[in-house]
C-alpha cells in the first residue's frame, strides 16, 4: 500500500481555509452575540428611560397634589395662622402718590 | 450447504436492504410532511418561541388649567391577575386566592366574579385592578405560583373633587365616560400601536420592532384657572350648606372671549373613585340642569323692550295694585309697588311692570328676542350632554305665556345660557360663545383651538342702555344690593323663580330658586358670573339675599386674584398683616 503524500502547498491551502472558515464562523458568532447584548443594553436602558420619565410625572402629579389649593389654605389657616386680608387692608399701588410719580 | 448459507444471507440482505428502504422512506416522508406540509406552522411555532406580538397603547393625555396645573394625568399601577393550568382544579386556585386574601382585600362582588370565571373555565383572570403599589409589592414578596402583576396605566386627578363635573371620569380602561374624558376621548387616548418583541433563550427581550407606530394622546389645556374654579367652588359650597339648599352651580367666564374660567356644581364628587355612589353628585348643573329662570329671565324682555318697543322706556307703569290678572289667573309682586318708570320696572323687578311691558312688546317680537339670545337651543359649549332648555314654538303658547315668559316662566334654561345672555349685554351686544378647551398640545406642538367668531346681537347703545339704566341700578339700588362690591361698579339681575310642585301641580309658595347674574366692573367687564341655588331651606331664599352676596363674594376675590384695581380710592390706609398676632397698623 503506498501512501500518497499530499504537497505542503496544498497543506497550506487548507490550513489557510480552515482557519478562514473558523475565522469567518467566529466572527458571524461574536457578531450574532453582540448584536443581542446590545439590543440588551438598549432595551435595559430604554426601560430606565421609561421608568425615570414615567417617575417624573408620577412627582410632577404628586407635587400638583400637594399644591393643592385646598390643602394650602387649611395649611396656612391652620398652622400658620394667616387669614384673608379684609378690603380695608389691601393697598394698590395705583392709589399711593408717591409710586404713582 | 454454501449454496443454502447463501441463499439466507441474501434473503437476510433482502430484509435488512427493505428494512432500511422503509426506514428511509419513513424519514423522508416525516421530512416532506415537516418541511412541506407544515411548514408554515412549525415555523411560527419556533419563531413564537423567541417573538411575540404585542400592542402598545400611548400614555392617555395630560389634562391642565390655564396655568399649566395639572388637573388629570395617566400614571402607572399594578394590577394582580392569574393564569390557570389546563388542569389545575377550582378548589387549587380557590386556596390561592384565600392565601393572597389574606393581604389584599377583595369585595363579595370581586370573588363572585372570580368565581365564575373560574366555572367558564377560563385561564386568565384579573383579581384586582390598579391597586397601589404597596400591595403590589406583598403581592410580589408572596410569590404565589400562578399570581403575576402587570402595570397598567390609571387616570389621577391630583385635586380630587376639584373641578370634577367639567373634567369627568374615566372607566377601568382608561376610557373617557363623562365630562372632557369623554368629549375628548379620541384625541385624549390617541391610537394603539403594534410592536415585534424579540425574545433571547434567556426569554429577556432584546429588540422591538415597530410594525404600527403608535399615536401619542394629546395634552389638553383649559379655559379654567384653577385658582378662580377653587374660589368658585368654595364660595359655591358655603352658599349651599349655609342655605340647606339642594344644589347649586356657578360659572365665571370671560366675557370678552367667552373662556369660561370657573364652572363648579355641588354636591360635588371625587373622580378618582369614578363613577360616585350617588349618580346625582355627578350632574354638572350648569349645564345638565334645566330650569325655569324666573326674574333673571328679564334682562331678555327688558332688551325687546328696547328693541321693539322703543317708547317703554319714557313710559310709567301702574303697579300700584300689587298684581295684575290674566285670564283667570293672578300674577303677584314680591312687594306693593306704585308707579314705575321703565328702568324701575326691571331695577326693583315687579312682575306686573314686567307683564305690561311684555304685552306691549308682543308675543311674536319678544319669542324672536328669546330666538336671538339663543334660549332654546344649545350653547355649544365643548362639553357633553348639555341641554338646550325648553322654548315652545309661539303656537303652542296659550293666552298667559307671553306674560309668563317674560317673567321667566313657563320656558327652562341653564345656567350657562343665562351668563351667555348676560355677556352679550356686558360685550354691549356682541355675542361670543362660550368655551373651556383653549389648545392642545401633541407631538406637533401647541395647537389652538380657534373660538367661534363674535355676533353682534344688541346694538350698542342698547345694551349700553340696558347697563347704565337698568342692569347697574339694580345692584347699586335695587334687588341686588347684595352683589355691590366695594370699589367696583357692578351690573347684574337677580332671579327668584318658584319651583313647580308636580304633586299639587302648582307653583309651591315653599320651593324656591334663586339665580343671580351679572359682570364686573360694568365699564368694562372682567369677569361675568351666575350663580344658581335650588331650594334654599334656611329662612333666606330670594335671588338677592341668596345667590347676589355669593356673586359678590367671588368677583371680590377673582378681582383681587386678577390684579384689577378698583375704580376708586379707598378711603382708609391699612397695611397688610404681615406676622400672625401683629396687628393691623394703620396708615398715616
Amino acid at each position: 500500500m503506498v501512501k500518497k503524500k499530499i504537497p505542503k502547498v496544498e497543506l497550506l491551502f487548507i490550513a489557510i481555509s480552515l482557519c478562514f472558515g473558523l475565522a469567518c464562523l467566529t466572527f458571524y458568532i461574536w457578531y450574532q452575540t453582540e448584536i443581542i447584548r446590545l439590543g440588551l443594553e438598549i432595551r435595559r436602558a430604554e426601560e430606565t428611560i421609561n421608568k425615570l420619565e414615567t417617575e417624573i410625572k408620577s412627582l410632577e402629579a404628586v407635587k400638583a397634589s400637594l399644591l393643592s389649593l385646598e390643602r394650602v389654605e387649611k395649611i396656612a389657616r391652620q398652622a400658620l395662622n394667616l387669614t384673608e386680608p379684609q378690603p380695608a387692608q389691601l393697598i394698590y399701588e395705583e392709589f399711593i402718590p408717591e409710586l404713582k410719580r | 450447504m454454501i449454496n443454502g448459507s447463501a441463499h439466507r444471507l441474501n434473503k437476510r440482505a433482502l430484509v435488512a436492504a427493505i428494512g432500511v428502504i422503509a426506514w428511509f422512506l419513513l424519514i423522508t416522508g416525516r421530512l416532506v410532511e415537516l418541511q412541506l406540509f407544515r411548514h408554515h406552522e412549525l415555523k411560527n411555532e419556533a419563531a413564537d418561541q423567541n417573538r411575540y406580538l404585542r400592542e402598545i397603547w400611548p400614555p392617555r393625555g395630560t389634562i391642565t388649567d390655564c396655568q399649566g396645573t395639572i388637573l388629570a394625568r395617566s400614571l402607572p399601577f399594578p394590577s394582580v391577575f392569574l393564569t390557570r393550568e389546563s388542569q389545575e382544579k377550582k378548589e387549587a386556585v380557590l386556596s390561592k386566592l384565600a392565601e393572597l386574601e389574606t393581604f389584599l382585600p377583595l369585595s363579595p362582588r370581586d370573588k363572585q366574579r372570580i368565581k365564575n370565571r373560574l366555572e367558564n373555565g377560563d385561564r386568565f383572570i384579573w383579581i384586582k385592578r390598579k391597586i397601589s403599589w404597596e400591595l403590589a409589592e406583598k403581592v410580589k414578596k408572596a410569590q404565589i405560583p400562578g399570581i403575576f402583576l402587570q402595570t397598567e396605566s390609571k387616570r389621577f386627578y391630583p385635586f380630587g373633587p376639584h373641578l370634577a363635573h367639567v373634567l369627568g371620569g374615566v372607566d377601568i380602561d382608561d376610557q373617557g365616560l363623562s365630562g372632557l374624558e369623554y368629549k375628548y376621548n379620541d384625541l385624549l387616548q390617541g391610537k394603539k400601536g403594534r410592536v415585534l418583541v424579540r425574545r433571547d433563550a434567556l426569554k429577556r427581550k432584546y429588540d422591538l420592532e415597530v410594525l404600527e407606530p403608535t399615536l401619542p394622546g394629546k395634552d389638553l389645556i383649559l379655559t379654567i384657572d384653577s385658582r378662580i374654579q377653587y374660589i368658585a367652588e368654595k364660595e359655591l359650597e358655603e352658599a349651599v350648606l349655609a342655605h340647606q339648599a339642594s344644589w347649586g352651580t356657578v360659572v365665571v367666564s370671560r366675557p370678552a372671549t367667552g373662556e369660561v374660567l370657573a364652572m363648579a356644581s355641588y354636591p360635588d364628587y371625587d373622580p378618582n373613585e369614578f363613577p360616585p355612589a350617588d349618580p346625582l353628585a355627578q350632574v354638572n348643573r350648569a349645564i345638565q340642569e334645566n330650569f325655569e329662570p324666573g326674574s333673571a329671565f328679564k334682562i331678555v324682555t327688558a332688551a325687546a323692550a328696547l328693541e321693539f318697543h322703543p317708547a317703554s322706556l319714557s313710559k310709567v307703569y301702574d303697579c300700584s295694585s300689587g298684581y295684575i290678572a290674566l285670564g283667570g289667573l293672578s300674577v303677584r309682586d314680591h312687594k306693593r309697588f306704585s308707579l314705575l318708570s321703565f328702568p324701575e320696572v326691571f331695577i326693583h323687578s315687579s312682575n306686573v311692570g314686567t307683564i305690561q311691558v311684555a304685552l306691549e312688546i308682543g308675543q311674536e317680537n319678544l319669542f324672536s328676542m328669546i330666538k336671538k339670545f339663543r334660549f332654546g337651543e344649545k350653547t355649544g359649549i365643548d362639553l357633553p350632554a348639555e341641554e338646550a332648555g325648553i322654548l315652545r314654538p309661539t303656537r303652542y303658547w296659550t293666552i298667559h305665556t307671553l306674560p309668563h315668559i317674560a317673567i321667566g316662566y313657563e320656558i327652562s334654561v341653564t345656567a350657562l345660557q343665562l351668563l351667555q345672555a348676560m355677556n352679550v349685554i356686558a360685550n354691549r351686544g356682541w355675542l361670543v360663545p362660550p368655551r373651556v378647551v383653549q389648545a392642545t398640545v401633541g407631538p406637533d406642538g401647541l395647537e389652538t383651538i380657534p373660538s367661534a367668531p363674535p355676533v353682534r346681537l344688541l346694538p350698542k347703545e342698547t345694551a349700553e342702555t340696558l347697563i347704565n339704566l337698568i342692569f347697574s341700578k339694580v345692584v347699586e339700588e335695587g334687588t341686588g344690593t347684595e352683589a355691590a362690591l366695594s370699589g367696583y361698579p357692578a351690573a347684574g339681575k337677580t332671579g327668584t323663580a318658584q319651583k313647580f310642585d308636580p304633586l299639587q301641580r302648582a307653583y309651591s309658595s315653599f320651593r324656591h330658586r334663586a339665580i343671580f347674574v351679572g359682570f364686573v366692573p360694568s365699564d368694562k367687564p372682567a369677569v361675568s358670573i351666575v350663580v344658581v341655588i335650588d331650594e334654599p331651606k334656611a329662612g333666606k331664599y330670594y335671588g338677592g339675599d341668596v345667590a347676589a352676596p355669593v356673586f359678590r363674594e367671588i368677583a371680590r376675590r377673582v378681582l383681587l386674584y386678577s390684579g384689577e384695581t378698583p375704580r376708586e380710592e379707598p378711603k382708609k390706609w391699612v397695611l397688610a398683616r404681615t406676622n400672625p398676632g401683629l396687628k393691623n397698623q394703620e396708615r398715616p
